[in-house]
């Protein structure tokens, strides 16, 4: 198996992940963790809306995880660097994406999101989205925060915008080990690499790792024996990956799935809208409290 | 800044270049201004350019050194090169065309560079003339990796529009979006031959041009090639193409040793799979044979006689269906008159002479399927890609092939010209 560069696969550091600049700020670490993983899903319903390809969208979602390993969430706004981390990847994915799309794209999830949460007991469908004029204040300061989350994004990661996504691994793994054409395997396991991309694992780890890892859970789910001899070094071995790390990687992913609090939701989605104003200020109410 | 800016060198479309003097080491160097638009960002040749520049370390590649962003404004710090190879050309060579032993050594050098982008997993493509820098050492340098990209497992499908169009392998010009390091090697491939004879070598208006002009020097591929190159990469869309002889290289790129010919021969392959990569492309006897640059060395082959067969206007295809066959430029009534950087003649080959694309009698007979031969350069030794052999393992079996080709060099006045077609006159 030969990996690429290693310079072109950068990985945070240990001490990065250890403590994120988020957690250094008094973020909670469960609350960086849905932060992160609802700024994933506006992108990815953002890429669906664009009608952008699933590479653009996977590009997008690792460069947004990478970019709050360097920076805290007191400084920027989740949905302003969903919005730049969209565009980059579009860029680099050639697949370029017009400014005003994004933007359009991105002010509609918004609305929808504020208006859900206005009228929590309404049906999304009673929302009514009315686009902003063309010349409005609005899209101008929309444009701003796009091009300093693009700016910043490049200038914090520098330059290390290169993403390699473990789709086609995974699936070479699967035919290595024999079990390319058991019925919804790939299927599951593509699944689970989807799901992956909001959570930092992409981030985190080397891709084979995260591919030997959906295999496992997978395999798990659907009931399929992998080869783990006793005796002999098991499968995952064969593709330099490590069974703690994956195991890992699983726990972060399953993480997803657990039933979520309503309040947490509501803090989570307060947040998003806010973007870092309201961090800030949930932040210092929070300090206040622990002072009294 | 750390920099001194001095004088300007060169504007492009999205970026000026100045010479620079760093104020630390006063080395020189140059300083690739990029102006953020407003409108669009960051433009993503330079996020480009920069993501896989700044891994890439390596004597025949242009280092960059430093990058200064600031709110509107990008600056790329990069080693200075005196000249590009365009410009190297026109001021070193004759008519453009430069020497063997220059040619040898960029040819080398950008190889060299070329494989390692490849063993990085770096596709440059744009190679060309413009883009590869010489400095005052007469070190080749590759640049402006704008349209560069890292790939991995080939699933995902690359921009078609991608390498300047004189440049662009057959495979791309037909349609290709999961092409591979081969489109990098076809670029050499032009590269080199330019550097021998001065004019680009394939000089199409636009993309179906430009595949015609590649099949009138290598040949129409056989039907079977391109069925295969077909099935391999679903973008490219089976058609039946002019029948073409492949021209001889001799003819081509006069002067240049047999070796040099059997080089560029394997860089210019129409089928992708079948070039070599760029590693073992510098094993080849080109660059290991100590013989074959020997001032006084007989193995240049000698170019056939231009004028000699005229090719009719139709030809007929197995099905009875006939096709259009433009006529090569040295007929009458064409553009004979232009200056041309090199002639076009049928081939050597004894089976060409009665191909049916030559016959002079009116419309041809079908086509009966002689093949089209490849030239067979008799002084190069039998050569594997892929094995890395000792220079000097050629040596002795260097020696008969070259005998026999001297005894057969008198016969060729018996071939040519061929007995029953009229010379043109002028020539």
């Amino acid at each position: 198996m030969s990996l690429p560069h290693p310079l072109l696969y950068p990985l945070a550091s240990a001490a990065q992940i250890a403590q994120t600049l988020s957690r250094a700020d008094a973020l909670p670490a469960w609350l960086e963790e849905d932060l992160r993983a609802e700024g994933c899903r506006l992108i990815q319903s953002a890429g669906i809306l664009l009608g952008a390809p699933q590479v653009v969208m996977a590009t997008a979602q690792v460069l947004f995880q990478r970019f709050w390993y360097v920076t805290s969430m007191r400084e920027f706004s989740v949905s302003q660097i969903a919005m730049g981390a969209l565009y980059l990847a579009s860029k680099l994915e050639e697949h370029i994406a017009r400014m005003r799309d994004i933007i359009n794209i991105f002010d509609l999830l918004l609305s929808r999101l504020r208006y859900s949460l206005a009228h929590p007991d309404s049906p999304l469908d009673s929302f009514k989205y009315t686009p902003m004029s063309y010349f409005s204040n609005e899209y101008y300061t929309y444009k701003d925060e796009l091009i300093i989350a693009e700016m910043q994004l490049l200038k914090r990661l520098a330059f290390n915008v290169q993403v390699q996504l473990p789709y086609n691994t995974m699936v070479n793994y699967l035919n290595v080990l024999g079990l390319g054409r058991v019925e919804g395997l790939a299927q599951k396991a593509w699944g689970f690499l989807n799901d992956a991309l909001q959570t930092p694992v992409y981030a985190v780890y080397p891709f084979p790792t995260i591919a030997c890892a959906s295999i496992h859970l997978a395999a798990r789910e659907i009931g399929v024996c992998l080869p783990e001899p006793p005796e002999r070094e098991p499968w995952w071995a064969l593709f330099d990956a490590d069974l703690e790390d994956m195991e890992q990687v699983c726990g972060w992913v399953l993480r997803l799935y657990r039933k979520q609090d309503e309040e947490e939701r509501e803090v989570v989605h307060n947040l998003i809208l806010g973007g870092r104003r309201e961090v800030r200020k949930w932040l210092d109410e929070r300090a206040r409290q622990a002072d009294v | 800044m750390n920099y001194i800016q001095l004088e300007k060198l060169g504007e492009g479309t999205y970026a000026t270049v100045y010479k620079g003097r760093s104020r630390a080491t006063n080395e020189i160097v140059a300083l690739k201004e990029i102006h953020l638009d407003p409108e669009e960002g960051t433009p993503s040749t330079a996020i480009r350019e920069i993501s896989l520049m700044k891994e890439l370390n390596h004597p025949n590649i242009l280092h960059l050194h430093d990058v200064i962003h600031t709110e509107n404004k990008l600056v790329l710090v990069f080693e200075y090169c005196e000249q590009d190879l365009k410009r190297y050309m026109d001021t070193h060579g004759v008519r453009g065309a430069l020497d063997p032993a220059t040619v040898r050594s960029f040819m080398y050098q950008l190889l060299r560079g070329t494989a390692y982008c490849h063993d990085n997993r770096v596709l440059h493509r744009d190679l060309k003339p413009q883009n590869l820098l010489i400095n005052r050492k007469g070190e080749l340098k590759i640049g402006d990796f704008g349209l560069a990209r890292a790939y991995g497992v080939p699933v995902n499908t690359y921009s078609n529009e991608v390498v300047t169009l004189w440049y662009r392998a057959p495979d791309v010009l037909m349609g290709s979006r999961n092409y591979d390091a081969a489109i990098d090697i076809w670029s050499c491939g032009c590269i080199m031959a330019e550097m021998i004879t001065g004019m680009p070598l394939f000089r199409g208006r636009d993309n179906p041009d430009q595949l015609l002009a590649i099949m009138k020097i290598i040949g129409t591929p056989e039907d079977r090639v391109i069925k295969k190159m077909a099935q391999e990469t679903p973008d490219i869309q089976f058609k039946t193409y002019p029948r073409f002889p492949k021209v001889p290289w001799p003819n081509i790129l006069p002067g240049a040793s047999a070796q040099a010919c059997d080089l560029i021969d394997r860089l210019l392959q129409f089928d992708p799979t079948s070039r070599p990569n760029a590693l073992d492309a510098l094993f080849h006897p080109y660059f290991t044979d100590p013989t074959a640059h020997h001032p006084n060395s007989t193995n240049v082959p000698q170019p056939v006689p231009v004028g000699v067969m005229p090719a009719p206007v139709f030809h007929m295809l197995p099905n009875g269906q006939s096709v259009y066959m433009p006529q090569p430029s040295n007929a009458p009534g064409t553009r004979a008159a232009a200056p041309q950087p090199y002639q076009y003649a049928a081939m050597n080959d004894p089976n060409m002479a009665r191909h049916p694309a030559y016959s002079e009698q009116g419309h041809p007979p079908p086509f009966a399927g002689q093949p089209i031969h490849p030239p067979q350069y008799a002084q190069v030794p039998a050569y594997a890609y892929g094995q890395h052999v000792h220079p000097q393992a050629h040596m002795p079996a260097q020696a008969a092939p070259q005998q026999q080709q001297q005894q057969q060099q008198p016969q060729q006045p018996a071939v040519y010209p061929v007995p029953g077609y009229p010379q043109y006159p002028g020539r």
